[in-house]
């Protein structure tokens, strides 16, 4: 698309001809993979951009960290980059570009294919029969070898085998329409939300937001008609001994040549959360109708909602100088206790370890403990006990566990897959494929019958070389001699 | 077994596992100071040992890379410093396996010393090669699938990028009708063939590394797109090495642009892979990928 043929559209525009030739010359342009190639080129750049300023971050934040360009920052919405007027409007040209070359390719695999009336010879044999029995034998050759007659109304005769790349390649470019289908109905109907699931304490799910287009009619989501209920959280522990390494890059060259050593340390609170999970009911009208222990990588899906496992939020019950009025405190979090100083919680640990030995326990809960200001290592506060912070007794005296799920509706999923299947497969075969098209012709011009062969291949599975020994092994089989020629 | 015995054992494997790596990484710098020789020599033995040491190094690595697998009981690429040795492997052993068909040429084998010395050096420097259990969103089966495949394609991809800048390097120095560095003006072609037969390799893999990170992100984080950084430095890799596929159908683009793109989007899978840590960490961007910070 060259910067002179849009100045002449765009200035012959005004007259009523060039208005009815601009959208012909737009389709055109569109369906062309010069038009591809430039647009790959600016949605790849648009990518890089989006990369460099933090998405989702608001301007003031931005500024704040010490943000620079903020004109340009602001003026083209780079913090929300992948959602603004200027990249969508990238995205809507990309996949015309895309569905218009689609829809052309896909009128050309109905076109009648059309062969050169010349062919560059790849190979050349000499053969020891007349000139019509040779020709014969060569097609029943390549039929014993599985090749079609493609065109036998020229000099030259075409034959191919395998798989149907012009297919295979459209195939995989209309897979990627479909993608880009399921992305757009993400992009137009998704919506999601988190919730915090206590146990005990049922929540129906009731969005407080909307996808894009429901949003013309409603300001929220309807809420489920069933609710969720959270029975049990786990959590599975493996102790994981610390190594002690250096962080000095001359002494760990030093380890490596065997002039230090190293070694492996077990800490009071060397258990690593190695799985987490909830046991999740959902109800409707007093029958359970679906019931699911999810985790990471395993969610529950039901009534269009796929609820997910986040993570999870402890609340501790501290007892504080035996006061039988408990505080409420978060785990992870700080606490700052009646007349005494600061402290800080790290994560409540429950459940079951598999220790350095292989053996499993269930162990006594326990969170760890520090004054914010101290920088020596943690206490540990067990269920049940006490630690003493500036003459004031805490004591641990109990904890719950809630699961933090987020719930998601996307109706573009399924057609993501489905298009993304397509791709996969139709790449695959057409880039690993193999594909053969063989041209020859049997020719006795000069009183000596001889063969020439020209082999187009596609697909990195075909090898042409080998082709050409099968070949000879055939004629040879069928006693047609042939005695190969130097390459031309 | 005591505690201390299981400490004593883990440390002591740990330990010839760090030696055994620092004897790789010793091979490969041996091996890129001989291709460097061999470059401004244009001598053939030095090529020719350069690519020997790299052998040697290949042997040692995978056995290193077999015995971490044993050591931490799951595939070995979950941290960085695993990632490192990985990548470095991978590259190396699918060059060696390439450059087969390619007799006294050992040109494009200094990229790739360079690459897998590089990363080995990082890995042994800046990383802790400490033993870590499985986080719970890496126990899944996506995890060896998606992580194994655009490593496949990375190797593939420092490959053809090695075959393209030695094609562009020899290319001029031919002209005089001379052999250079083991060309022969009449194989040029089919060798810088092999570049584009790599990214027909390669880019499946990638199509599907990308497509696998999708659907494990879907199951693992809500959604399967997030725009995160290394996300999006994957589709810009998977869009740069589209451009050169396309290019290559265009014959006006076919040698020098094509051959811009197969060098960029090597250089993208690098800032994929690396590069984009270190944009997150310099600009503050915040990364899921944190497990392969």
């Amino acid at each position: 698309m060259g910067l002179e043929s849009v100045k002449k559209y765009a200035c012959s525009a005004w007259n009523s001809e060039g208005r009815k030739e601009l959208p012909k010359w737009a389709y055109r342009k569109l369906s062309s993979i010069r038009t591809s190639i430039y647009v790959l080129c600016l949605m790849a750049l648009s990518f890089m951009v989006g990369t460099v300023f933090p998405q989702g971050e608001s301007y003031e934040e931005y500024e704040k960290a010490g943000g620079k360009f903020l004109f340009f920052v602001s003026a083209f919405d780079l913090l929300e980059f992948f959602s603004s007027p200027l990249f969508l409007l990238l995205a809507v040209v990309f996949s015309l570009n895309l569905a218009i070359c689609v829809l052309e390719r896909y009128k050309a695999l109905f076109v009648r294919r059309t062969f050169p009336k010349l062919f560059k010879p790849t190979k050349s044999f000499l053969l020891t029969h007349d000139r019509g029995h040779s020709h014969e034998d060569v097609r029943a050759a390549l039929k014993s070898m599985k090749f079609r007659v493609a065109d036998k109304d020229g000099d030259w005769v075409v034959m191919e085998k395998g798989l149907p790349y012009k297919w295979l390649t459209w195939a995989y470019h209309a897979g990627i329409v479909v993608c880009l289908f399921g992305v757009l109905l993400t992009f137009l109907f998704a919506f999601e939300e988190m919730m915090t699931l206590k146990p005990g304490e049922p929540q129906t799910i009731a969005p407080e937001s909307t996808g894009l287009v429901q949003s013309i009619w409603q300001d929220k989501a309807a809420p489920s008609d069933f609710h969720l209920v959270l029975d049990k959280f786990t959590t599975e522990y493996t102790e994981a001994p610390e190594l002690v390494y250096p962080d000095d890059k001359k002494a760990r060259a030093a380890i490596g040549l065997g002039w230090q050593g190293l070694s492996h340390e077990l800490k009071d609170d060397s258990l690593f959360a190695k799985d987490w999970w909830a046991s999740l009911r959902a109800v409707a009208g007093g029958a359970t109708i679906a019931e699911k222990k999810i985790e990471i990588n395993d969610p529950l899906e039901l009534e269009g909602y796929t609820i997910y496992l986040l993570g999870f939020e402890q609340e501790l019950k501290l007892m504080v100088d035996g006061n039988p009025l408990l505080i409420d405190a978060k785990a992870d979090s700080e606490v700052m206790l009646p007349n005494a100083a600061t402290i800080s919680f790290g994560t409540l640990r429950s459940g079951t370890a598999t220790r350095v030995d292989g053996k499993e326990e269930e162990f006594t809960p326990y969170v760890t403990v520090r004054k914010t200001d101290s920088t020596g290592d943690p206490a540990i506060l067990r269920l049940g006990d006490s630690v003493i912070v500036d003459n004031v007794t805490v004591t641990l005296a109990g904890f719950t566990e809630s699961a933090i799920l987020s719930y998601r509706y996307d109706p573009g999923v399924g057609v993501l897959w489905a298009g993304g299947l397509v791709v996969l497969l139709a790449v695959a075969l057409r880039f690993y494929g193999a594909y053969y098209l063989i041209a020859y012709k049997v020719d006795d011009s000069d009183d000596i019958v001889h063969l020439s062969v020209h082999v187009t291949t596609k697909g990195l599975l075909a090898d042409k070389q080998k082709l050409l020994n099968r070949l000879e092994a055939r004629l040879t089989e069928n006693d047609i001699k042939p005695v190969p020629l130097p390459s031309i | 077994m005591p505690l201390d015995s299981i400490l004593s054992r883990d440390s002591f494997l740990l330990m010839a596992e760090l030696r055994l790596f620092w004897l790789v990484a010793a091979f490969y710098a041996f091996s890129l100071i001989l291709h460097l020789f061999h470059v401004f020599s244009r001598g053939e033995s030095a090529g020719k040992t350069a690519n020997t040491l790299l052998w040697v190094g290949a042997v040692i690595h995978v056995g290193l890379i077999t015995l971490r697998t044993f050591e931490t009981g799951r595939a070995p690429f979950q941290t960085l410093y695993e990632s490192l040795s990985f990548f470095a492997c991978s590259a190396v052993l699918t060059y060696l396996f390439v450059s087969r068909r390619w007799k006294g040429i050992y040109l494009p084998g200094t990229l790739v010393a360079a690459l897998a010395f590089g990363a080995c050096m990082y890995a042994l420097l800046s990383r802790s090669p400490a033993i870590e259990p499985l986080s719970p969103p890496l126990q899944s089966w996506w995890f060896e699938w998606h992580v194994v495949l655009a490593f496949f394609s990375y190797a593939v991809f420092i490959v053809s990028a090695a075959v393209e800048i030695s094609y562009l390097a020899v290319k001029p120095l031919l002209k005089s009708g001379d052999g250079q560095y083991g060309f022969r003006a009449d194989m040029l072609e089919d060798f810088h063939g092999t570049a584009l037969r790599l990214v027909l390799f390669g880019f499946p893999l990638l199509t599907f590394a990308i497509f696998s990170g999708a659907a494990w992100a879907n199951v693992a984080w809500g959604r399967y797109w997030s725009w995160d950084p290394k996300e999006t430095w994957s589709l810009i890799t998977w869009t740069v090495f589209t451009l050169y596929l396309h290019s290559k159908a265009i014959p006006s683009m076919r040698g020098t642009p094509a051959s811009v793109f197969n060098i960029l989007g090597f250089i993208c899978m690098l800032m994929t892979f690396l590069g984009v840590n270190w944009l997150a960490k310099l600009l503050g961007i915040p990364s899921m990928h944190v497990y392969a910070v």
